[in-house]
């Protein structure tokens, strides 16, 4: 039987505390270039802490949701190694732990720029 | 990582006046995401983290995650065990490690921008819920080679492979207090360092030395004086072994505060065992029905009472669990039938069952399914939840109590 033994970050201070945002749908570029690198939006809070997420001509506003479970972020540990392969145990190390999350499941309102003003 | 083309204050202020917001309504840092250079989302795995979970990682206990070919995945802490499940969502779960929430944002005297990024786009997430663990495989392990005795070690019946605790770890999904309660409850023992279960005919022979000599010595009545216990019959079987019969089929004295001191200071130093006498009635019915597997009832009650020792008396009630008795039969049968060997998942139980005997009342199958219930789910939550959709549930009231029977025998039971 496989054996997988999970484990905590030990560094300093423990595990670390990350956060997320959870948009309804998938994210598409017009052209399939990959995604690394490229800027998505900018987000703002209100002053009662309601987060405002602006991609592209998009609008769209969400809330702080604490999860009921967080979620532990697992990175594979490089294999111990004894040459042998396969002899390695494989490990996992929780690197960081999300309790909150950023949900934004409305529907994007657009942003109408310069509406032309017909007569 | 630098961030090239960053993003400037005036780009964010002439989108926020196109989108009609102003300024004085958000709070002045803008965090503004891209995705990392590094995006990498095949590199991290989410996992659920039940809070029992993380308190046993942060505890530093071990936690393992332990599956093969042929069972689904369990991730085990030292004290439970939780079935690992794969989970899909439609939606984009992006990782931003450093993003702040609008409530521990510090506010900044003019409008400011950090730059966060994404560093991977999830969509699976591994869940975990608390599960029995299966522990079924472990008798069958143990019952490879049992033990029948020093003797009988060299046998070619007995070079079945003998395991240790860690090699059961690795072959059993449960975790370690899971599989030591397991293996307490099956009465195994450690030998020369493995876990074995006592073969039952060796049992019957240990059982049956030490009742001659509590019967020799009057120590029926008067209490086993362990040591002496021990010496006399340590020329025939090992004193690990003769302890471990004992602790399963006596109870420790606690000495009784007497009114006469000078006898219990005499007695201080002894430790005395006094035999449990429903364990003994149930060791002997055991004998009886493991060899016969049905018995003529009023047969088998007079045979097992002439058969436990002098004083000890026999009740129906000691055969639960290990015998199943058909009053509906003419006359009336009774068979040797273990909780041990039934399928471990609820719904394979109760086919299991049903397919043995078409109706039960409550008293009559709870020996036989009390040990699936958990925290959540007692025996008649189960029951109830089982037989919701195909299968009916009534009071019978006709004063045997609840009975549980498959849909399709409605009918024939109307007419009792």
């Amino acid at each position: 039987m496989v054996q997988i033994h999970v484990k905590l970050a030990s560094e300093k201070g423990g595990y670390q505390e990350w956060a997320m945002i959870e948009l309804q749908g998938t994210l598409e570029t017009r052209n399939p270039i990959p995604f690394s690198g490229r800027f998505i939006g900018d987000l703002h809070f209100t002053h009662k802490d309601v987060p405002i997420l602006i991609i592209g001509h998009h609008i769209l506003y969400g809330k702080v949701v604490t999860l009921e479970k967080p979620y532990g972020i697992l990175v594979k540990d490089a294999e111990v190694t004894d040459r042998a392969p396969g002899a390695g145990q494989t490990s996992y190390t929780i690197r960081a732990v999300i309790r909150k999350k950023l949900l934004f499941k409305t529907r994007p309102k657009p942003i109408i720029a310069n509406v032309p003003k017909k007569v | 990582m630098e961030i090239v083309n960053k993003r400037t204050l005036d780009e964010i202020d002439s989108v926020l006046e196109f989108a009609k917001l102003g300024r004085d309504e958000i709070k002045s840092v803008t965090q503004s995401i891209y995705f990392s250079e590094q995006l990498d989302s095949e590199g991290i795995k989410l996992l659920e983290l039940d809070t029992a979970v993380l308190t046993a990682l942060e505890n530093g206990e071990r936690v393992i995650i332990r599956g093969d070919k042929e069972d689904s995945a369990v991730l085990c802490t030292e004290s439970e065990t939780f079935e690992v499940k794969l989970g899909e969502v439609s939606n984009a779960l992006l990782i931003v490690p450093d993003m702040t929430l609008g409530s521990e944002l510090t506010d900044t005297l003019l409008p400011s921008i950090q730059y966060q990024q994404v560093n991977s786009v999830m969509h699976t997430f591994y869940e975990l819920r608390k599960m029995k663990p299966r522990l079924q495989k472990l008798r069958s392990l143990l019952e490879e080679n049992p033990y029948a005795g020093q003797a009988a070690e060299g046998d070619v019946d007995h070079q079945g492979t003998k395991y240790t605790f860690n090699e059961l770890l690795n072959l059993v999904q449960g975790s370690e207090r899971e599989i030591k309660i397991a293996l307490e409850k099956m009465q195994a023992i450690v030998i020369d360092g493995y876990w074995r279960v006592l073969d039952f005919d060796f049992l019957v022979q240990v059982m049956s030395h030490l009742l001659q000599l509590c019967d020799e010595n009057s120590w029926l009545d008067q209490g086993i004086p362990i040591q002496e216990c021990l010496s006399v019959l340590q020329d025939i079987f090992p004193r690990t072994v003769i302890e471990h019969v004992l602790k399963n089929f006596a109870d420790k004295i606690t000495p009784a505060t007497g009114k006469d001191d000078d006898e219990k200071h005499m007695q201080i130093d002894i430790d005395y065992y006094r035999l449990n006498e429903d364990k003994v009635c149930r060791f002997f019915a055991e004998q009886i029905l493991k060899h016969a597997r049905k018995f003529n009832l009023s047969q088998f009650l007079s045979t097992w009472e002439k058969s436990v020792p002098d004083g000890m008396k026999t009740s129906v009630s000691q055969l639960e669990g290990i015998a199943l008795i058909d009053r509906d039969s003419n006359p009336e049968v009774i068979s040797y039938m273990t909780v041990d060997t039934l399928p471990e998942e609820i719904s394979e139980r109760f086919n299991h069952l049903f397919r043995i005997r078409e109706k039960w009342s409550l008293p009559e199958i709870t020996p036989y399914i009390k040990d699936l219930t958990t925290d959540k789910m007692d025996v008649t939550a189960m029951l109830t939840k089982s037989f919701k959709n195909t299968q009916y549930w009534f009071s019978s009231g006709n004063g045997l109590g609840d009975c549980f029977c498959n849909l399709k025998d409605f009918d024939a039971i109307v007419l009792i």
